[in-house]
Parts: structure tokens; sequence; C-alpha cells
């Protein structure tokens, strides 16, 4: 008798709930809006880190999937943006009159071509180099951006960015009308991610990313995956950028400095490495919370933990009357969502070095990260003990 | 402009020197953790920068601005002291919270918690200083010597006299002595070395030390030159100083400092150089590019570096 299930073209079980459980997220997720209690401010938030999870997505395909360390993702981010605001702006020399819906696939392919031309140098070399110049480059770009004045209006920056239209509609420019844009723009993405993980080229870039060598002798070329790793990856910010300065609608150079390379490898590393959810975790952990903690309703909130801040208080308070010079009190409950908001780098490089450390696959560890890099080191897999357990599993 | 006086050449090749004694030593200490480790230590940048601050801190305690006479020597020598000291604790932290446990995991592993300790210590110290430079108080002797068109001034002479004693040291250290030798056979093979009785862990940790000290003096140095420390001051430093050991071959020691001077002279003399040319605009920012794009060339042409082994492509 014919397997029913496969008549019916029913997946396996296990593949029903992979393919229903995102479904459901993203449901829940489009739902969002219309929950009163999400005000403005709110989706607002929810569109910076709904951009983190593209943008984090697209480092994913670099960091995760190829092994690749790129730390100057902003120098794509940034030529996507400038790439919309040079060609909209009506402050720049160019009057091209083009409009969002044309400039998208044009940064796809600009981010393409600048990840090809950065890359190209340094990918044939060790992964330590790309580090390294990735972090000079997105450097560079910001002055380039500073001094470029004719085009890019240097510190002053561009303003005035176009909205994208929507045909027989307005522009886009209520904060829900964005949300979903941006909702839109991640489940592309991820969906895109997905499947190029579990086709021929996800397991090109995995096969170099476990060993480069050995890749190579199985016949990958190693050169051209991790190019295309990396120009992937780059389009993928480069389109970040387009939203980013077409959402903002005015961009200068403070908004692309390295701080925000770091926030978008924090996000993937801390999230775990390879795993789309633990990229949209870490978005809203580490760029939403830190949102969150400044907006007035955390501040009325943490204002009723006064008995927390005595009870942590009382130490310093008891020196401070005994003491003849000042000493650092306990700051007010209400500032604290703003203080450790303010302190947010300083808390990423901690968790960057502790994840690392204590979990490093990321507090969401893909499946197969994890097996990398929690299995014992190779030396240590010929021990006795391995041998006398038969060298099974 | 385009044929200035050989006085206003001279003086970009003496400030090249200066500038590039610094590189160099900062570039010691890439170089050296990239031998034994084969790693990038990202966060060398923020030790180079919390060395000035610790030279900081020692000439302040000796009254600053009031300094005068004998004690000025006095002065900088404890600075010199306080900073080494002051950058190796950290490196030793550094090297036993970050990178130890990460000794024999995947590649990507420790450079992540490199970037992430630089990330941290960088930011905790803007948060401390709430982003504010402070200043070096000025008081090394003004004055020059002057030999026909040539000029250096004593900070100058003595910046580069400093930078090459300390080098010299650095050499016989490493060539000469015991610990030296120790180092370099870990870096040679760190299994053959363990298995001759050498202790990796020790010579890994002298590495660390030996480069962060010359690290810290280096951040001094600056700091008496520039006379300005910020939080932020050790990220371009640091990553000129990688270039530079990249452009000496990485790894190699006499390789960092010639990469040192180099690019010292390629960012003061190649600048002027080219901003000479009629109807190139070539702004001061641009040093950095300058740096940068010497980086990816000798990537690209000669990955190995002036003196380098052929380390940089995959073994």
């Amino acid at each position: 008798m014919p397997d029913l299930r496969l008549w019916l073209k029913v997946p396996p079980r296990r593949d029903v709930a992979r393919r229903l459980l995102p479904a459901a997220a993203v449901v829940l997720f489009a739902l969002v809006p219309a929950v009163p209690f999400f005000t403005d401010p709110w989706l607002r938030v929810f569109f910076l880190v709904g951009l983190y999870v593209v943008l984090g997505l697209g480092l994913n395909i670099v960091v995760g999937f190829a092994g690749l360390l790129d730390l100057g993702y902003v120098a794509f981010f940034a030529a996507g943006a400038y790439l919309m605001g040079i060609l909209t702006s009506p402050q720049s020399p160019v009057d091209l009159r083009l409009e969002f819906w044309v400039i998208l696939p044009l940064a796809l392919l600009l981010g393409a071509l600048v990840g090809l031309l950065l890359g190209l140098p340094v990918l044939p070399l060790r992964g330590d180099y790309l580090a390294i110049v990735t972090l000079g480059f997105g450097e560079i770009i910001r002055i380039l951006l500073v001094n470029l004045r004719d085009i890019t209006g240097g510190s002053q920056g561009l303003a005035a960015i176009e909205k994208p239209p929507v045909p027989g509609w307005q522009r886009i420019d209520e904060p829900w009308q964005w949300y979903y844009v941006i909702l839109v723009t991640a489940v592309a993405v991820a969906f895109l991610s997905a499947r190029l993980r579990d086709a021929r080229i996800g397991r090109a870039w995995e096969a170099i990313r476990e060993d480069e060598d050995v890749a190579a002798a199985m016949g990958i070329d190693t050169v051209k995956y991790k190019l295309l790793a990396f120009a992937t990856g780059a389009a993928v910010g480069s389109v970040g950028g387009v939203l980013f300065a077409s959402y903002i609608g005015f961009i200068n150079p403070t908004s692309f400095t390295l701080q925000v390379s770091i926030n978008v490898l924090a996000v993937v590393i801390i999230g775990g490495m390879g795993n789309t959810w633990g990229v949209v975790f870490g978005a809203f952990i580490l760029i939403g919370v830190p949102e969150l903690l400044q907006f007035r309703e955390t501040s009325d909130v943490l204002e009723r933990l006064g008995w927390l801040r005595t009870a942590l208080d009382a130490p310093f308070a008891a020196l401070d009357a005994l003491a003849p010079f000042g000493v650092w009190r306990v700051p007010e409950p209400e500032t604290w969502g703003r203080l450790v908001a303010d302190k947010r780098f300083i808390i990423y490089g901690a968790l960057l070095v502790a994840v690392m450390v204590a979990r490093p696959g990321g507090l969401f560890p893909s499946r197969r990260r994890k097996l990398e890099f929690e299995a014992p080191p190779p030396s240590e897999v010929a021990e006795p003990s391995a041998l006398a357990a038969g060298g099974s599993q | 402009m385009f044929l200035a006086s050989t006085s206003f050449w001279l003086d970009q090749v003496v400030n090249g020197l200066t500038i590039g004694s610094m590189y160099a030593l900062i570039a010691l200490g890439y170089t050296m953790v990239y031998g034994v480790l084969k790693m990038i230590n990202f966060a060398h940048g923020e030790v180079f920068m919390l060395g000035s601050y610790a030279g900081f801190g020692v000439l302040v305690a000796f009254g600053g601005e009031s300094i005068a006479g004998p004690m000025v020597v006095l002065a900088i020598a404890a600075a010199f002291v306080g900073a080494a000291l002051a950058s190796a604790s950290v490196s030793v932290v550094l090297e036993r919270v970050a990178y130890r446990p990460l000794r024999n995991a995947p590649r990507l592993a420790p450079l992540i918690t490199a970037i992430g300790a630089s990330i941290f210590l960088q930011f905790l110290v803007l948060d401390v200083t709430g982003a504010k430079a402070s200043f070096y108080p000025r008081i090394f002797p003004s004055g020059s010597i002057e030999v026909g068109a040539f000029r250096i001034t004593y900070l100058q002479l003595f910046l580069v006299g400093c930078s090459v004693a300390m080098m010299l040291f650095l050499y016989i250290v490493v060539q000469r002595t015991a610990v030296g030798r120790s180092i370099r056979a870990v870096a040679e093979n760190r299994t053959a070395a363990s298995l001759m009785g050498i202790d990796v862990d020790r010579a890994i940790v002298t590495t660390f030390v030996l480069g962060a000290a010359m690290a810290g003096v280096a951040g001094v140095l600056w700091g008496l030159f520039f006379l300005q420390v910020r939080g932020s001051m050790g990220f371009l430093p640091g990553i000129k100083a990688f270039t530079a050991a990249v452009l000496g071959g990485i790894g190699s020691i006499p390789g960092a400092m010639v990469g040192g001077y180099f690019l010292g002279l390629a960012e003061t003399v190649g600048r002027e150089a080219l901003s000479a040319i009629p109807g190139l605009n070539f702004p001061n920012e641009w040093r950095d590019v300058i740096a940068f794009s010497l980086l990816v060339l000798v990537l690209l042409f000669r990955p190995t570096g002036i003196f380098g082994e052929l380390v940089s492509r995959r073994a």
C-alpha cells in the first residue's frame, strides 16, 4: 500500500513543525501594530530591531555560515544608505529622480560589488587579515563620507531623502507602515538565507568554515565561495542601508561609525552564529531593550524599586556618613534604565568575551555550530578514553 | 610647493621617523603575539591607550605642569615604569580571561574575544572619562638641534632614541636569553617546545608582557608628543601598528621595527609628496587612507611582508 503521507505530499512530522513555527511567528509579528498598547514609539523601536535583524542575518551569512570575521559591516550599510541619499536627496549634485523601488535592486548590486572589491585582495589570505582589513575599511568609508563633500554633503550629510511610494496610494511614512516594510524584508532575508544555507553553496560555506584545507581538498573553490559569502552579506547590508536612509530621511557620517559594526556583530555572536532565531533574539535584547529602557514607562516602573535602591545603597550611605570625602551612591532607580543603555557597549564587549568563553555557540547556537564549538579539539580525540569506548559515538 | 625647500622635506622625514618609532613599538606587540599564538590581538591598541593613561596618572602625581629641573627625568622614567606595569597587567589578565580558555577553539573564537575585550576596554575608559580628552603636562624641554637644513627637536630625538633603545633591549631579550629562547621555541612549534620541557603558558604570558610593556611606553611617548590622551586613541594607532607589522612581515621582530618606520615615513613624506602634485587635493585626514591602502597593497602583492616567512597563506 502506498504511503498516504507521501501521496498527499505531506512533509514528515518534524518538517511540519519546522515550517509551521516560523509561519506562526510571522503571523504573530504581523499582528503587533494592531495591538493598541504598541504605540508609535514602540513601533519605531521595533523597526530598529527589525533593521538589525536584517543586518544581522546579512552578517550571519559571512560570520555564521562561512566563518569569516567582518568587522567593517557598516561600510556596506553606508554604501546603501548613501546610494539612496545621493540619488534622491535634493542636496546631492546627482539629479536622476529615481524612486525607492529602482534604487533597492541597485543597492543590492552596489553592495555585492563593494563586497567583491574589498574581498578580492583579502579573501585568498587567512581569516585574521580579513578582520583587520574590514576594520580599517569601515573607518576609511567614514573618512571618505566626511571628506567627499561635493557628493556626500560632508559632515552635514544629506536631508529630505525620499520615502518609498506605493502605486495608487501614498508614500510610506507612518511607523506602522515602516514596521511592515522591515518585517517583510526580514522575512525575505531569513527565507533566502535559510535556502542558501541548505543549498549546495551553503554546504560549501560550512565546509570552508569547518576546515578550509579539507574543503579545498574536496574540490571546493574556497576563494570563490568565500567571495560569494562576502558579497551576499554585503548586498544584504546595503539593502538595510537603503531602508534606513529612507526611513530616517536624513543621513550624515555619524550614523555610520564602528559602533554599527559592533552592534551587528554582537547581535550575531551573542544571539547565536548561524541561527536565524538567535539573530532575532539578539537584535531584540541588544538593540531593542536599550531603547525600551529609555522609555518613560520604564522609568515609571523602575521608580517603584525605591526599596531596592535603599537596600543596595545602605553600605554606601553608611560609608558616606563616616568618610570625610564624598562616596559614590547608588543612583535613583528611575535612572537605571538610561544608565544601562548608556553603558551598552561596555556590556556588549564583556558579553562577547563571556559568551565566547562560556557558550561559544552563542545563546541560541545552531545545531551545527554547537557540534563545532563544543566538540573536543582534535588533539584530545585520540586519547585512550576515546579508544576504550570503542570509538563509538 | 612642489619643489619646497630641503628643510621642509627633512622636517617631514624627522616627523615620519618620530611617529614611525611609536608605530614600531606598538607593532612589536602584535608581531610577537602573532608569532606565538597565530592570532591578532585586537585589544593591543587599548593596551597602548591604557599605558598612556597610566603614564598620565604618574605625571600628574609628580605634579603635572609644575615638574621642572632634574625631576623631569625622574617623572618621565616613573611614567615609563608605571605605563609598562599597567599595560602588562592588563595584558596578562586579558590573556588569562579571554585568550587562554580558547587556545584550542576554532580560529574565529579568540578573534571575537579579542574584539570584545577591545570594545570593553575602550568604552569603559570613555565612560569613566566622559569621553573627554586629558592633557599631558608640557614638561619636556623645548628647543632643537639644527645642522644646516636639518632640524630635530629634543623631544623628537628623545622619542626616537627611546624607541630604538627599547627595541634593542627587546631584541637582545628574545635572541640572547633563556626566556627569549623559550618564546622562540613556542613560536616555532608549541607541542615540540612543551615536550622539551618549556612551560608554554609561561612563555606565552611573557610574550604578552613584553609586547604590552612596549605598547605602554609607546603610550607615554605618544602623550608627550601629541599631549592628548582619550579613550578612543588606541584604535587608529592599533590598526596602523598592525599594518606596520604586516608590512615588515608579521611574526618578525626586525620586520615590525622596519615596518613601523616605513609606515611613519609613508604617512608624512608620502602624504606631502602626494599633495605636492598639482591639482591633487590631499587633506591631512587622508593620512589614514595611505596606511590602509598600503596594508591592502602589501597583502595583495607581498603578503609575507619585507622580512616575513610564509605565514599569511594558510599553512
